[in-house]
């Protein structure tokens, strides 16, 4: 009986015009998401080629130039010796000073992309993914975001993301929300169930019926969208992602496949059934994430960036009339004018000091930036439960990369980094040490550690939990509540 | 649709427009979602306005003050070599648009401060979304946000059983045998749905209004009434189009969930399908770059020059030797003018060509992406409301290219102004051995002073005119009086097609 009532709706489903056209838009949605998130990834991925591709050129200009003087002095039988700091053209290349290229030579840090990058764009298209690390301050370091049109940041992306979130519970409404008020409507409930099926049943294989074709659409586009961007199908890291997405996904739909049930069951009306269930949406995929964005941005507000400026500005013009005369404030900008010989290394020096003591003096301002960002992420964490759709963004930029915390790992290791090579050329700078050809080959090198995939499994646990409970607390009011549903009309 | 059963009494035609909107407006007031429908709006209307409200009063006075304490560094910055002050440079800080605090528009998206130095164009940095947990990108709370999204679905809930539920009722047929003509039918349920709408949204504004009075916000604006004027006028017109569409699917469909679902359906694809989906379309008809792409072809010019063209270093090198043929002379040190400045001026000026290339390349093709988005509004009259909203507001594209062209137009004032001054204070030097002014000499490196910085006019930012806001978003107004009359046609379309019961 309940293999054939499931059967009848299945192909009543198939059947049904209205039906088949929101299975191609879902299917044609996930496609659009997928391939718009790969575009916007692509760009990325170009901007990080690009910056590789410079800072490879001018290494390799600078590490030619220094392996000709070597030639050139070995030759001669002359004394190796350092270029001045910035200047350049001269007889000594200035690759050989190992304060220019720590400064001047670019090494990029880059964040590399998962295997489910495009499922959620996330943050990525404001945050840089690819990081040129001199040895400048970490403020200049980390300062610029990724180039986008303004317009378009605001719109957002259209990603598997937002399909999944937005758009699948509308697709799921539209194809339940008068699942057992239309039979009623109709007059066709009561006939139904003068067959030795309980209601229970019944709206238990139309819900399984619909879910399993609507969810059947969903895992062929993810796993198709897997396939077509080229992600690392051997590394169990983006099987265990895609099982996480999946998994979330599953309980976000049946979230609202039980919410259809439990509105069916306790409402009069088609008509009001749609009303109440377009209702709920709205408010819990719109009005309670912006309620909560409110919430957590106002109460642990970024520090202002305009403050930000200007407060540097004020620490920068107190350390310059501590550390610097006005010849040095010059030279400071225009190296190439400063005298090559008497006081130079004492600018040198205290230049760098400078820039040391300014940086020390900003770092508790430029912290507070990452630490309120860091403490509005828990606050969403911990308000994440009043939405289901929270629960799933949360869930999804974790799955694909996109998180906060994944970028604040980053962050930390381009900070670490900046530190081992600034020390890298500043002791060599500092010890008028000449740099090599053969030093060119032992620079410090960033390489991304990966966070351990039990750190998103960790992430995403509390978010799936909740959603599970929701879930489980939504399909069981229905089930409940579908007892005490009057099948004749009062 | 003809008249003839009232000809020639506009009178009676007009009293029973009004009798069948008021019973509209009294049906729907008297239904239970009515009110907490409204009452959800009204909260988070006021809430929206007042927090807007309260956002663009603590923008406006950080940036003020952050403006004047970075125009007073500039000055006070001690005594240094002339073009070491440009080196030290100064920052815009982008004035609030006049209307902000309804619709923020790109604000959280767009830099909102550059800084202006000697050598160097930079961009807008630090967009505030890049301080925000990731949770911000569900949307700002903001009125516009409001009025573009929640309005419409408020008319469909209010009005999309309007001609269906009274066919499922069977009142349809009662109404139509009292000879009611259908034009008068559509008019009079037009105006009971709009008036309930009215009467939730406008109180919210008034409220709003009030409490932002209260606060003692000042918007300031070019034309600020006028600005006003259309933004209603825009919104009004968004939620007619709305209105009608609902009637017109009520009309024609066949049940009262029909044309709700049809309706919500229409209200998704249009509010929150096709806005992202207009952005990635407009991305592949006119592409952007990346920063690392921008950057880096940026600085390839600088060095090997544009699009071909000679490398600046080279061109340098042909005027250093047109100079000193003219002035006869082997060495730079021999010139009557200071080289150093001059050079580096000249530098300075083939950076522009350089830099103007790309940031108008940059800046242009951000405004085309824009206008595709606004023409994909002729499938969803959302685009061009939400274009018009942001450009009136002050806090669109428009306003934040003026604002970027305006710091880099201060900036090349600025450097010049430094680097003349120190070619003058240079050949005074020479021809006087001896100091005039406000310069000093230090171990060879001319030293001016704070008079010398004052030169530099501070940084004003003309806001564009309503006019050219106009210029921009004329279209978009067409765009959505076109949907507004396709559809009162439609309305009037389906309603003239009215049948009493389904076949």
């Amino acid at each position: 009986m309940y293999a054939l009532i499931l059967r009848h709706e299945t192909r009543g489903l198939t059947r049904t015009p209205a039906f088949a056209f929101i299975l191609v838009l879902l299917a044609a949605a996930m496609t659009f998401g997928a391939w718009s998130a790969a575009q916007t990834l692509g760009r990325e991925h170009r901007g990080a080629q690009a910056v590789v591709a410079a800072a490879d050129k001018q290494r390799g200009k600078l590490a030619r130039d220094v392996a000709g003087y070597e030639r050139k002095i070995a030759a001669s039988g002359g004394v190796y010796e350092v270029a001045a700091f910035n200047h350049g053209g001269g007889a000594i290349p200035a690759g050989t000073n190992a304060g220019t290229v720590g400064s001047t030579a670019v090494a990029p840090a880059i964040l590399p992309q998962t295997g489910l990058s495009t499922f959620a764009v996330g943050q990525s298209d404001i945050q840089l993914s690819y990081i040129p690390v001199t040895s400048n301050s970490i403020i200049t370091v980390t300062r610029d975001s990724e180039l986008g049109n303004p317009v378009n940041l605001k719109r957002g992306a259209f990603d598997i993301s937002f399909v999944v979130i937005f758009l699948l519970p509308i697709f799921i409404l539209a194809i339940s929300y008068d699942m057992l008020s239309s039979e009623k409507e109709r007059g066709t409930l009561a006939m139904v169930l003068s067959h030795p099926i309980s209601l229970r049943k019944l709206m238990l294989s139309k819900m399984l019926s619909r879910a399993a074709i609507i969810l059947a659409v969903v895992l062929a586009a993810g796993f198709g969208s897997l396939l077509a961007v080229g992600s690392n199908l051997s590394s169990p890291d983006t099987w265990i992602r895609f099982g996480l997405w999946l998994s979330a996904t599953l309980l976000y739909s049946m979230f609202w496949f039980g919410l259809a049930v439990l509105v069916n069951s306790i409402s009069k009306n088609s008509s009001t059934n749609g009303v109440v269930l377009a209702g709920s949406w709205l408010v819990l995929v719109v009005v309670a994430p912006t309620l909560v964005s409110v919430l957590a941005t106002t109460t642990y507000p970024a520090p202002s960036r305009f403050e930000f400026i200007t407060q540097s500005r004020v620490v920068q013009t107190e350390v310059e009339k501590e550390y610097m005369k006005a010849l040095d404030k010059y030279y400071y900008d225009h190296a190439e004018f400063a005298p090559k010989s008497g006081g130079e290394a004492d600018f040198l020096a205290t230049s760098l000091a400078k820039n040391d003591a300014v940086e020390k003096a900003m770092m508790p301002l430029y912290n507070k930036f990452r630490s309120q960002l860091a403490k509005q992420d828990e606050m969403v964490a911990s308000f994440q439960f009043v939405s289901p759709a929270i629960m799933m963004q949360r869930t999804l930029n974790d799955v694909s990369g996109a998180s906060a915390a994944r970028y604040a790992h980053f962050i930390d290791q381009v900070i670490e980094f900046r530190g081992v090579w600034t020390k890298y050329f500043t002791s060599r700078f500092l010890a008028e040490k000449a740099l090599r050809s053969a030093d060119y080959r032992r620079f410090p090198k960033f390489e991304y550690r990966e966070e351990p995939v039990s750190a998103v499994i960790g992430r995403t646990a509390p978010s799936l939990i909740g959603l599970f409970a929701l879930m489980s607390v939504v399909l069981g009011a229905a089930f409940a509540a579908l007892r005490r549903y009057q099948v004749a009309s009062r | 649709m003809s008249d003839t059963t009232m000809a020639g009494a506009p009178v009676r035609r007009a009293s029973m427009i009004r009798t069948i909107a008021s019973k509209e407006l009294k049906e729907i007031v008297r239904d239970g979602r009515f009110a907490w429908t409204a009452a959800i709006m009204a909260i988070l209307l006021i809430a929206a306005l007042v927090t807007g409200a309260e956002r663009y009063a603590g923008y406006r006075l950080t940036q003020e003050a952050s403006q004047a304490a970075s125009n007073s560094q500039f000055y006070s910055q001690g005594d240094k070599n002339p073009h070491s002050g440009a080196h030290y440079g100064n920052y815009a800080f982008k004035a609030a648009g006049p209307l902000s605090l309804f619709d923020s528009g790109i604000e959280a998206y767009a830099g909102s401060f550059v800084f202006m130095e000697a050598h160097k164009q930079n961009l807008a940095l630090s967009p505030p979304a890049g301080d925000l947990s990731a949770i911000a990108r569900f949307g700002d709370l903001n009125g516009a946000m409001i009025l573009q999204v929640l309005m419409p679905l408020l008319i469909i809930f209010l009005g999309f059983s309007t001609f269906a539920g009274e066919r499922e009722r069977g009142t349809l047929r009662q109404l139509l045998s009292m000879g009611v003509s259908k034009s008068d039918l559509l008019w009079g349920k037009a105006l009971g749905v709009g008036a309930a709408v009215a009467l939730v949204i406008v109180p919210c504004i008034v409220a709003g209004a009030v409490v932002i009075a209260f606060l003692k916000v000042t918007p300031s604006g070019d034309a600020f009434g006028a600005r006003l004027a259309l933004m209603s006028l825009a919104y009004i017109g968004y939620g007619l189009i709305f209105l009608f569409l609902t009637l017109a699917v009520s009309a024609l469909a066949s049940s009262p969930r029909t044309a709700l679902i049809g309706m919500v359906g229409f209200w998704a694809f249009c509010v929150f399908l096709m806005p992202k989906a207009a952005g990635e379309i407009s991305k592949v008809v006119h592409p952007s770059p990346s920063l690392g792409e921008f950057q880096t072809d940026m600085q390839m010019s600088r060095v090997k020059g544009l699009g071909g063209g000679p490398p600046p270093r080279a061109r340098l090198e042909i005027y250093k030797q047109q100079l000193l043929k003219k002035y006869g002379v082997k060495t730079t040190a021999e010139l009557p003018i200071y080289w150093v400045s001059t050079s580096m001026q000249k530098m300075e000026e083939m950076d522009h060509e350089i830099y103007s290339y790309y940031y108008n390349s940059l800046n242009d093709a951000y405004t085309a992406q824009r206008r595709v988005q606004d023409n994909l509004g002729v499938l969803a009259p959302v685009l061009p409301l939400s274009s018009i909203s942001m450009g009136l507001s002050g806090a669109d594209l428009l306003h934040q290219n003026t604002f970027t062209a305006a710091a880099e137009k201060q900036r090349r004032l600025m450097v010049e102004t430094m680097n003349g001054y120190l070619s003058k204070m240079a050949v005074d030097f020479n021809a006087n051995q001896a100091l005039t002014g406000n310069v000093s000499m230090e171990t060879n490196v001319l030293v001016a002073s704070e008079a010398v910085f004052k030169l530099v006019p501070p940084f004003r930012y003309e806001p564009p005119s309503l006019a050219a806001v106009m210029h921009e978003y004329g279209k978009g107004f067409a765009i959505l009086a076109a949907w507004l009359v396709g559809s009162i046609a439609l309305a009037f379309f389906t309603v003239g097609r009215l049948r009493p019961q389904t076949r």
